[in-house]
């Protein structure tokens, strides 16, 4: 960084033998030091794990304050133990086996499946938006989470949540 | 020193190219600044408390956050009730729970006292933090609870995964 460069006659005086390089040595160091601080301010604060969050609505209170009825319909996904059930208000009635069990013995909801069909309904009743899950007792937190996020994946952003039965 | 072996003095000073560094640590600086996020200040991540992942999630807000351990339930870093108590016990509602989110409900009203259109601000917002294993059962009295104390717009916290889909869908 420093040294080398161009050297220059220097102008006037006797004859002007000397010499001047043209390279000037900036400093870094100042800012080496405001990126080090950077850097470990950030490092201090940085969250490594993003978390969001999926709304839902209690009591089945999910869906606009006024229904078209021609437009939008009640969709209703029980979620249970065996799998789930997905009902309409136009009187469709769909069954959703699970996969199987867990090595911990809690089933395995066919997801895949529920997004095909609450996308079939979407395609069908484009203005739909609201989804009631009614779940079962014993079914865990990570299983609702998933059903509400395939819904929400689907079209259907008005979750709201309920007990089954 | 004399004979063959003299020879003419060098610089003891050498210069360092610092120059590689600073551009690592600018890209660093960078990244980290894209990678920074203001919602581990709502909430924080705690051991016994694995959360599942979703990929539509929404930005996370400020609001009261209720986390259910397998152990016990906690409103903002207070211990309101014991999981195995709530299972037992018969009443739909928890008492340490709802008299918390009425604690929490009452200091908001306090701070917007001078908010005209304080009733329709009232978003009714409250954050669930739920390990993936607590069961339906405590969830729903949890959610009544919530909903007893006039917080009906719930939120369960996940591990967003939106941008692990987008990768998955550009492929």
């Amino acid at each position: 960084m420093a040294g080398g460069g161009a050297p220059v006659p220097e102008g006037g005086g006797r004859g002007g033998k000397k010499k001047r390089p043209l390279d000037a040595v900036i400093n870094v160091v100042p800012a080496i030091d405001l990126l080090a601080c950077t850097i470990s301010f950030l490092l201090f604060t940085a969250v490594w794990t993003q978390i969001s969050r999926l709304q839902v609505q209690t009591g089945g209170a999910g869906g606009p304050a006024s229904v078209d009825e021609k437009r939008q319909i009640q969709v209703t996904v029980t979620l249970g133990e065996r799998g789930m059930t997905l009902t309409t208000s136009a009187g469709a009635s769909t069954e959703i086996p699970a996969l199987g069990k867990s090595p911990e013995g809690q089933p395995v909801q066919d997801l895949k499946a529920l997004a095909q069909k609450l996308k079939q309904v979407k395609s069908e009743y484009p203005d739909q938006a609201s989804v009631t899950v009614a779940a079962e007792d014993g079914i865990l937190y990570v299983d609702l989470v998933r059903v509400i996020d395939t819904a929400v994946g689907a079209g259907l952003p008005a979750v709201s949540v309920t007990a089954a039965g | 020193m004399g004979g063959k072996m003299q020879h003419g003095r060098m610089s003891v000073n050498a210069d360092l190219n610092v120059v590689p560094m600073v551009d690592m640590m600018t890209m660093l600086v960078i990244f980290l600044l894209m990678q920074f996020s203001a919602t581990g200040e709502i909430l924080y991540m705690q051991k016994d408390i694995k959360l599942p992942d979703a990929q539509h999630g929404q930005t996370i807000e400020t609001a009261p956050v209720v986390a259910i351990s397998a152990s016990q339930i906690i409103v903002s870093g207070q211990k309101v009730a014991e999981v195995a108590e709530v299972e037992r016990g018969e009443d739909f509602s928890i008492a340490g729970l709802e008299e918390r989110l009425r604690d929490e409900k009452k200091r908001w009203d306090f701070i917007h006292q001078n908010d005209p259109d304080r009733e329709k601000n009232w978003k009714g917002d409250v954050n669930i933090q739920a390990d993936q294993k607590v069961p339906f059962r405590i969830l729903k009295r949890v959610m009544y609870t919530a909903g007893q104390a006039g917080y009906f717009n719930v939120n369960f916290a996940t591990l967003d995964q939106s941008n692990v889909a987008a990768l998955a869908k550009s492929d």
